[in-house]
Protein backbone atom coordinates (compact mmCIF):
# COMPACT_ATOMS: atom_id res chain seq x y z
CA UNK A 1 0.00 0.00 0.00
CA UNK A 2 1.26 3.09 -1.03
CA UNK A 3 1.97 6.26 1.59
CA UNK A 4 -1.45 8.36 -0.36
CA UNK A 5 -3.59 5.26 -0.40
CA UNK A 6 -2.69 5.35 3.64
CA UNK A 7 -3.32 8.72 4.06
CA UNK A 8 -6.51 8.52 1.76
CA UNK A 9 -7.62 6.16 4.01
CA UNK A 10 -7.06 7.41 7.30
CA UNK A 11 -9.17 10.13 6.09
CA UNK A 12 -12.53 8.33 4.72
CA UNK A 13 -12.05 6.31 7.81
CA UNK A 14 -12.51 9.40 10.04
CA UNK A 15 -13.71 11.87 8.42
CA UNK A 16 -17.06 12.46 10.40
CA UNK A 17 -14.66 12.80 13.31
CA UNK A 18 -12.69 15.63 11.60
CA UNK A 19 -16.24 17.52 10.90
CA UNK A 20 -17.13 16.76 14.32
CA UNK A 21 -14.21 18.48 15.55
CA UNK A 22 -13.91 21.67 13.09
CA UNK A 23 -17.59 22.46 14.39
CA UNK A 24 -16.91 21.93 18.04
CA UNK A 25 -13.76 24.19 17.31
CA UNK A 26 -16.00 26.56 15.48
CA UNK A 27 -18.13 26.87 18.33
CA UNK A 28 -15.39 26.92 21.33
CA UNK A 29 -14.20 29.92 18.92
CA UNK A 30 -16.72 32.07 19.82
CA UNK A 31 -16.66 31.17 23.30
CA UNK A 32 -13.01 31.84 23.48
CA UNK A 33 -13.06 35.29 21.34
CA UNK A 34 -12.25 38.41 23.54
CA UNK A 35 -15.64 39.81 23.56
CA UNK A 36 -16.58 43.60 22.75
CA UNK A 37 -19.24 45.70 23.68
CA UNK A 38 -21.64 46.34 20.67
CA UNK A 39 -22.17 50.37 19.84
CA UNK A 40 -25.30 51.29 21.74
CA UNK A 41 -27.49 53.52 19.53
CA UNK A 42 -26.97 54.80 16.35
CA UNK A 43 -24.07 53.56 13.43
CA UNK A 44 -21.20 55.75 14.13
CA UNK A 45 -21.26 57.29 10.31
CA UNK A 46 -24.65 58.76 11.03
CA UNK A 47 -23.46 60.36 14.09
CA UNK A 48 -20.49 62.27 12.37
CA UNK A 49 -22.66 62.84 9.82
CA UNK A 50 -25.68 64.23 11.96
CA UNK A 51 -22.95 65.91 13.76
CA UNK A 52 -21.68 68.49 11.07
CA UNK A 53 -24.66 69.17 9.91
CA UNK A 54 -26.04 72.78 10.97
CA UNK A 55 -30.09 71.02 10.47
CA UNK A 56 -30.29 70.58 14.26
CA UNK A 57 -29.86 74.39 15.00
CA UNK A 58 -33.02 76.55 15.25
CA UNK A 59 -32.72 80.55 15.39
CA UNK A 60 -34.22 82.87 18.52
CA UNK A 61 -36.35 84.01 16.09
CA UNK A 62 -37.92 80.90 14.77
CA UNK A 63 -38.27 79.75 18.47
CA UNK A 64 -39.56 83.42 19.18
CA UNK A 65 -42.19 82.73 16.31
CA UNK A 66 -43.57 79.37 17.65
CA UNK A 67 -43.86 80.90 21.33
CA UNK A 68 -46.02 83.39 20.26
CA UNK A 69 -48.29 81.58 18.46
CA UNK A 70 -48.15 79.21 21.11
CA UNK A 71 -47.19 76.31 18.75
CA UNK A 72 -48.00 72.96 21.00
CA UNK A 73 -46.08 70.92 19.56
CA UNK A 74 -42.57 72.20 21.07
CA UNK A 75 -40.50 71.19 24.87
CA UNK A 76 -38.35 73.56 25.99
CA UNK A 77 -35.56 72.06 27.81
CA UNK A 78 -33.14 73.96 29.74
CA UNK A 79 -29.85 71.55 30.01
CA UNK A 80 -28.26 74.19 32.91
CA UNK A 81 -28.29 74.11 36.30
CA UNK A 82 -31.40 74.48 38.42
CA UNK A 83 -29.98 77.33 40.05
CA UNK A 84 -29.48 79.23 36.29
CA UNK A 85 -32.88 77.64 35.78
CA UNK A 86 -34.59 79.70 39.10
CA UNK A 87 -32.99 82.44 38.16
CA UNK A 88 -33.98 83.14 34.52
CA UNK A 89 -35.89 80.82 31.70
CA UNK A 90 -37.52 80.99 29.07
CA UNK A 91 -41.14 80.18 29.55
CA UNK A 92 -42.97 76.62 30.19
CA UNK A 93 -38.89 75.35 29.69
CA UNK A 94 -38.41 72.54 31.85
CA UNK A 95 -34.93 72.12 33.48
CA UNK A 96 -32.99 68.63 32.95
CA UNK A 97 -29.15 69.91 33.88
CA UNK A 98 -26.60 67.87 31.75
CA UNK A 99 -25.46 65.96 34.50
CA UNK A 100 -28.94 64.33 34.60
CA UNK A 101 -29.51 64.26 31.16
CA UNK A 102 -30.06 60.38 30.75
CA UNK A 103 -31.70 59.98 34.19
CA UNK A 104 -34.74 58.11 34.64
CA UNK A 105 -37.31 60.86 35.67
CA UNK A 106 -36.13 62.62 32.37
CA UNK A 107 -35.63 60.40 29.60
CA UNK A 108 -39.15 59.67 28.50
CA UNK A 109 -38.96 63.81 28.11
CA UNK A 110 -36.04 63.23 25.41
CA UNK A 111 -36.72 59.64 23.92
CA UNK A 112 -40.16 60.37 22.62
CA UNK A 113 -41.48 61.56 18.82
CA UNK A 114 -44.46 63.63 19.64
CA UNK A 115 -43.05 67.15 20.20
CA UNK A 116 -40.13 68.78 18.86
CA UNK A 117 -37.52 68.58 22.13
CA UNK A 118 -35.56 72.85 21.98
CA UNK A 119 -32.57 72.11 23.89
CA UNK A 120 -30.85 75.23 25.39
CA UNK A 121 -28.51 76.65 28.10
CA UNK A 122 -26.40 80.00 28.07
CA UNK A 123 -24.48 79.42 25.25
CA UNK A 124 -25.61 76.40 22.96
CA UNK A 125 -22.45 74.74 24.06
CA UNK A 126 -24.11 72.37 27.05
CA UNK A 127 -27.01 72.14 24.58
CA UNK A 128 -25.11 70.60 22.12
CA UNK A 129 -24.01 68.63 24.20
CA UNK A 130 -27.08 67.32 25.30
CA UNK A 131 -27.49 67.06 21.75
CA UNK A 132 -24.99 64.97 20.70
CA UNK A 133 -25.97 62.82 23.36
CA UNK A 134 -29.49 62.37 22.24
CA UNK A 135 -28.61 61.92 18.95
CA UNK A 136 -26.28 59.06 19.46
CA UNK A 137 -28.80 56.94 21.41
CA UNK A 138 -31.45 57.70 18.55
CA UNK A 139 -33.76 60.50 20.29
CA UNK A 140 -35.83 61.70 17.48
CA UNK A 141 -36.70 65.52 17.11
CA UNK A 142 -34.38 67.33 19.07
CA UNK A 143 -32.89 70.99 18.47
CA UNK A 144 -30.51 73.19 19.90
CA UNK A 145 -31.09 76.47 20.31
CA UNK A 146 -28.12 78.58 18.27
CA UNK A 147 -26.43 80.85 20.52
CA UNK A 148 -28.67 79.79 23.92
CA UNK A 149 -30.12 82.31 26.23
CA UNK A 150 -27.11 84.77 25.47
CA UNK A 151 -28.31 85.16 21.91
CA UNK A 152 -32.38 85.38 23.07
CA UNK A 153 -31.14 88.21 25.21
CA UNK A 154 -29.37 90.02 22.38
CA UNK A 155 -31.88 89.42 19.59
CA UNK A 156 -35.26 88.66 21.01
CA UNK A 157 -35.31 90.70 24.59
CA UNK A 158 -32.90 93.69 23.63
CA UNK A 159 -32.36 93.49 19.72
CA UNK A 160 -30.27 95.90 18.11
CA UNK A 161 -31.68 98.81 16.46
CA UNK A 162 -30.39 98.97 12.61
CA UNK A 163 -28.51 101.07 11.12
CA UNK A 164 -30.27 103.67 8.63
CA UNK A 165 -28.49 101.98 5.95
CA UNK A 166 -30.23 98.20 6.10
CA UNK A 167 -32.52 96.84 3.88
CA UNK A 168 -36.22 97.11 4.98
CA UNK A 169 -36.17 93.27 5.76
CA UNK A 170 -33.99 94.37 8.45
CA UNK A 171 -36.07 96.59 10.00
CA UNK A 172 -39.06 94.20 9.41
CA UNK A 173 -36.94 91.77 11.65
CA UNK A 174 -36.63 94.47 14.61
CA UNK A 175 -39.89 95.13 14.69
CA UNK A 176 -41.18 91.35 15.01
CA UNK A 177 -38.43 90.77 17.71
CA UNK A 178 -39.35 93.89 19.67
CA UNK A 179 -43.03 92.77 19.47
CA UNK A 180 -41.86 89.48 20.90
CA UNK A 181 -39.73 90.98 23.33
CA UNK A 182 -43.24 92.47 24.18
CA UNK A 183 -44.96 89.48 24.43
CA UNK A 184 -42.27 88.30 26.70
CA UNK A 185 -42.50 90.59 29.19
CA UNK A 186 -40.14 93.14 28.06
CA UNK A 187 -42.05 96.77 28.42
CA UNK A 188 -42.30 99.50 25.71
CA UNK A 189 -39.11 101.23 26.01
CA UNK A 190 -36.91 103.46 23.98
CA UNK A 191 -34.47 101.84 21.66
CA UNK A 192 -31.71 104.40 22.39
CA UNK A 193 -32.28 104.13 25.96
CA UNK A 194 -29.14 102.30 27.34
CA UNK A 195 -29.94 99.79 29.57
CA UNK A 196 -33.36 97.76 29.58
CA UNK A 197 -34.61 95.76 32.34
CA UNK A 198 -35.70 92.51 31.84
CA UNK A 199 -38.66 91.02 34.04
CA UNK A 200 -38.78 87.21 34.83
CA UNK A 201 -41.54 85.24 32.99
CA UNK A 202 -43.42 83.60 35.49
CA UNK A 203 -45.98 81.95 33.73
CA UNK A 204 -46.10 78.58 34.89
CA UNK A 205 -48.29 75.89 32.85
CA UNK A 206 -48.54 72.42 34.02
CA UNK A 207 -45.65 70.22 32.88
CA UNK A 208 -46.17 68.40 29.73
CA UNK A 209 -47.48 64.97 29.44
CA UNK A 210 -44.98 62.84 27.57
CA UNK A 211 -46.70 59.70 25.94
CA UNK A 212 -43.83 57.13 25.77
CA UNK A 213 -42.98 55.75 22.29
CA UNK A 214 -44.12 52.52 21.79
CA UNK A 215 -42.08 49.90 20.97
CA UNK A 216 -41.48 49.01 17.50
CA UNK A 217 -43.82 46.52 15.76
CA UNK A 218 -41.84 43.41 14.61
CA UNK A 219 -43.66 42.10 11.33
CA UNK A 220 -44.53 38.58 11.58
CA UNK A 221 -43.21 36.42 9.29
CA UNK A 222 -44.18 32.74 8.49
CA UNK A 223 -42.73 29.78 8.04
CA UNK A 224 -41.24 26.37 8.88
CA UNK A 225 -40.52 22.91 8.14
CA UNK B 1 -24.83 45.73 7.94
CA UNK B 2 -27.17 43.06 7.92
CA UNK B 3 -30.10 41.78 7.98
CA UNK B 4 -29.83 42.70 4.34
CA UNK B 5 -33.79 43.38 3.67
CA UNK B 6 -34.82 45.17 6.70
CA UNK B 7 -31.94 47.46 6.57
CA UNK B 8 -32.27 48.34 3.09
CA UNK B 9 -29.57 46.55 1.28
CA UNK B 10 -31.83 45.01 -0.63
CA UNK B 11 -35.28 46.76 -1.29
CA UNK B 12 -38.31 45.43 0.30
CA UNK B 13 -40.04 44.39 -3.15
CA UNK B 14 -37.50 41.54 -3.30
CA UNK B 15 -38.61 40.19 0.02
CA UNK B 16 -40.85 37.33 -2.02
CA UNK B 17 -38.32 36.70 -4.59
CA UNK B 18 -35.54 35.78 -2.21
CA UNK B 19 -37.66 33.89 -0.33
CA UNK B 20 -39.01 32.11 -3.49
CA UNK B 21 -34.96 31.43 -4.34
CA UNK B 22 -34.32 29.97 -0.74
CA UNK B 23 -37.59 28.14 -1.12
CA UNK B 24 -36.38 26.39 -4.08
CA UNK B 25 -33.03 25.86 -2.99
CA UNK B 26 -34.45 24.21 0.18
CA UNK B 27 -36.93 22.30 -2.17
CA UNK B 28 -33.52 20.73 -4.38
CA UNK B 29 -31.59 19.72 -0.62
CA UNK B 30 -34.46 18.26 0.66
CA UNK B 31 -34.98 15.75 -2.40
CA UNK B 32 -31.19 15.57 -3.00
CA UNK B 33 -30.89 14.24 0.53
CA UNK B 34 -33.85 11.74 0.13
CA UNK B 35 -36.21 13.70 2.38
CA UNK B 36 -39.23 13.14 0.11
CA UNK B 37 -39.33 9.27 0.92
CA UNK B 38 -41.38 8.59 4.11
CA UNK B 39 -39.34 5.77 4.52
CA UNK B 40 -36.40 8.11 5.40
CA UNK B 41 -38.05 10.00 7.80
CA UNK B 42 -40.38 7.56 9.54
CA UNK B 43 -36.22 5.93 9.97
CA UNK B 44 -36.16 7.93 12.48
CA UNK B 45 -38.53 6.31 14.70
CA UNK B 46 -37.82 2.88 14.41
CA UNK B 47 -33.97 3.33 13.90
CA UNK B 48 -33.04 2.22 11.08
CA UNK B 49 -32.08 5.74 9.43
CA UNK B 50 -31.18 8.82 10.56
CA UNK B 51 -30.18 11.17 7.79
CA UNK B 52 -32.90 13.88 9.44
CA UNK B 53 -31.95 14.41 12.41
CA UNK B 54 -28.40 14.86 10.97
CA UNK B 55 -29.69 17.25 8.45
CA UNK B 56 -31.37 19.63 10.40
CA UNK B 57 -29.31 19.52 13.66
CA UNK B 58 -25.97 20.08 11.34
CA UNK B 59 -27.99 23.03 9.68
CA UNK B 60 -29.27 24.51 13.03
CA UNK B 61 -25.74 24.34 14.39
CA UNK B 62 -23.43 25.57 11.40
CA UNK B 63 -26.53 28.56 10.86
CA UNK B 64 -26.12 29.40 14.30
CA UNK B 65 -21.99 29.30 14.60
CA UNK B 66 -22.22 31.32 11.01
CA UNK B 67 -25.00 33.94 12.21
CA UNK B 68 -22.92 34.26 15.43
CA UNK B 69 -19.86 35.40 13.65
CA UNK B 70 -21.58 37.50 11.14
CA UNK B 71 -22.89 39.01 14.39
CA UNK B 72 -19.12 39.45 15.88
CA UNK B 73 -17.65 40.66 12.68
CA UNK B 74 -20.40 43.49 12.69
CA UNK B 75 -22.02 41.95 9.41
CA UNK B 76 -25.22 41.14 10.94
CA UNK B 77 -27.14 42.37 14.01
CA UNK B 78 -28.09 39.50 15.64
CA UNK B 79 -30.99 41.85 17.69
CA UNK B 80 -32.43 42.53 14.36
CA UNK B 81 -33.06 39.50 13.38
CA UNK B 82 -37.18 38.20 13.80
CA UNK B 83 -37.88 35.39 16.74
CA UNK B 84 -40.66 33.52 16.69
CA UNK B 85 -43.24 33.82 20.15
CA UNK B 86 -43.11 30.64 22.13
CA UNK B 87 -46.49 29.54 22.76
CA UNK B 88 -45.20 27.02 25.37
CA UNK B 89 -48.42 24.85 26.15
CA UNK B 90 -49.97 24.57 22.68
CA UNK B 91 -46.57 24.03 21.16
CA UNK B 92 -46.30 21.00 22.94
CA UNK B 93 -49.80 19.77 22.26
CA UNK B 94 -49.09 20.97 18.68
CA UNK B 95 -46.06 19.11 18.13
CA UNK B 96 -47.61 16.02 19.60
CA UNK B 97 -50.23 16.13 17.05
CA UNK B 98 -47.48 17.03 14.39
CA UNK B 99 -45.00 13.94 15.56
CA UNK B 100 -48.11 11.23 14.85
CA UNK B 101 -48.97 12.93 11.78
CA UNK B 102 -45.20 12.78 10.82
CA UNK B 103 -44.61 9.26 11.53
CA UNK B 104 -48.61 7.77 10.34
CA UNK B 105 -47.61 9.67 6.89
CA UNK B 106 -44.40 9.37 6.44
CA UNK B 107 -44.15 13.73 5.46
CA UNK B 108 -43.04 16.81 7.13
CA UNK B 109 -45.07 19.64 5.78
CA UNK B 110 -41.71 20.58 3.46
CA UNK B 111 -40.89 17.29 2.22
CA UNK B 112 -44.85 16.33 1.49
CA UNK B 113 -44.71 19.25 -1.42
CA UNK B 114 -41.24 17.69 -2.55
CA UNK B 115 -42.54 14.57 -2.68
CA UNK B 116 -45.59 15.88 -4.91
CA UNK B 117 -43.23 17.73 -6.55
CA UNK B 118 -41.66 14.14 -8.02
CA UNK B 119 -45.27 13.03 -8.60
CA UNK B 120 -45.72 10.54 -5.26
CA UNK B 121 -49.27 9.41 -4.74
CA UNK B 122 -48.80 9.32 -1.02
CA UNK B 123 -47.17 12.91 -1.48
CA UNK B 124 -50.25 13.85 -2.86
CA UNK B 125 -52.46 12.55 -0.44
CA UNK B 126 -50.66 13.76 2.72
CA UNK B 127 -50.99 17.27 1.31
CA UNK B 128 -54.64 16.79 0.85
CA UNK B 129 -55.10 15.33 4.38
CA UNK B 130 -52.68 18.61 5.73
CA UNK B 131 -55.36 21.13 3.81
CA UNK B 132 -58.28 19.30 5.51
CA UNK B 133 -56.11 19.97 8.99
CA UNK B 134 -55.57 23.71 8.05
CA UNK B 135 -58.92 23.99 7.24
CA UNK B 136 -60.41 22.09 10.82
CA UNK B 137 -58.01 24.40 12.79
CA UNK B 138 -58.59 27.49 11.21
CA UNK B 139 -62.53 26.81 11.59
CA UNK B 140 -61.73 26.12 14.41
CA UNK B 141 -59.70 28.42 15.94
CA UNK B 142 -62.33 30.94 17.74
CA UNK B 143 -62.52 28.50 20.59
CA UNK B 144 -59.20 26.95 20.77
CA UNK B 145 -57.87 30.19 20.92
CA UNK B 146 -58.22 30.95 24.59
CA UNK B 147 -55.65 27.94 25.20
CA UNK B 148 -53.42 28.90 21.89
CA UNK B 149 -53.20 32.35 23.13
CA UNK B 150 -52.70 31.09 27.20
CA UNK B 151 -49.03 30.54 27.33
CA UNK B 152 -47.73 32.48 25.04
CA UNK B 153 -43.61 33.92 26.44
CA UNK B 154 -43.15 36.03 24.38
CA UNK B 155 -40.04 36.09 21.59
CA UNK B 156 -37.86 34.13 24.01
CA UNK B 157 -35.02 32.22 23.25
CA UNK B 158 -32.61 30.10 25.30
CA UNK B 159 -30.55 33.44 26.09
CA UNK B 160 -33.31 34.70 27.93
CA UNK B 161 -34.51 31.42 29.63
CA UNK B 162 -30.98 30.47 30.82
CA UNK B 163 -29.54 33.58 31.00
CA UNK B 164 -26.48 32.45 30.00
CA UNK B 165 -23.97 33.73 27.29
CA UNK B 166 -25.17 32.89 23.86
CA UNK B 167 -22.00 31.67 22.64
CA UNK B 168 -22.02 29.20 25.92
CA UNK B 169 -24.91 27.91 24.70
CA UNK B 170 -23.88 27.00 21.08
CA UNK B 171 -21.11 25.12 22.32
CA UNK B 172 -23.32 23.41 24.07
CA UNK B 173 -25.81 22.76 21.66
CA UNK B 174 -22.85 21.81 19.08
CA UNK B 175 -21.42 18.80 21.73
CA UNK B 176 -24.71 17.62 22.33
CA UNK B 177 -25.29 17.64 18.30
CA UNK B 178 -22.01 15.81 17.82
CA UNK B 179 -23.13 13.63 21.08
CA UNK B 180 -26.60 12.92 19.21
CA UNK B 181 -24.81 11.74 15.49
CA UNK B 182 -22.52 9.29 17.63
CA UNK B 183 -24.83 8.12 19.97
CA UNK B 184 -27.47 7.52 16.55
CA UNK B 185 -25.01 5.79 14.59
CA UNK B 186 -24.66 3.06 17.91
CA UNK B 187 -29.02 3.01 17.44
CA UNK B 188 -28.35 2.51 13.36
CA UNK B 189 -25.73 -0.36 14.42
CA UNK B 190 -27.87 -2.31 16.84
CA UNK B 191 -30.70 -2.34 14.65
CA UNK B 192 -31.54 -4.86 11.69
CA UNK B 193 -30.53 -2.63 8.90
CA UNK B 194 -33.55 -1.93 5.77
CA UNK B 195 -32.91 -2.05 2.53
CA UNK B 196 -34.88 0.29 0.73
Amino acid sequence: MSKRYKSKKFLVKTRYIILAVILIILAGGLVLLPKHIANEGIKPELFVKNAISTERFISTDALADRLVNQDPSILLIDTRSEKEFNKFSLPNAINIPLENLLDDDYIDYLDQDTYDVILFSNDSFYADQAWMIGNRLGFKNMYVLKGGLNEWFHTIINPKYPDETMPKSAFELYSFRKAAGMYFGVGVIDPNAKSETLKKVTTKKAPKKVTPKPKKKKRVPEGGC
Amino acid sequence: MGPLIPNGLIPIEWNFIVAILIGIAFGYIMEATGFSSSRKLAGIFYGYDFAVLKVFFTAAVVAVIGLYYLDYLNFLDISQLYVQPTYLWAAIIGGMIMGVGFLAGGFCPGTSLCAVAIGKIDGMIFTVGLMIGIFIFSESFSTLEPFFESSNLGHITLVDTLSMSPYWIILIITIIAVLAFAFSDWVRSKIKKVFY
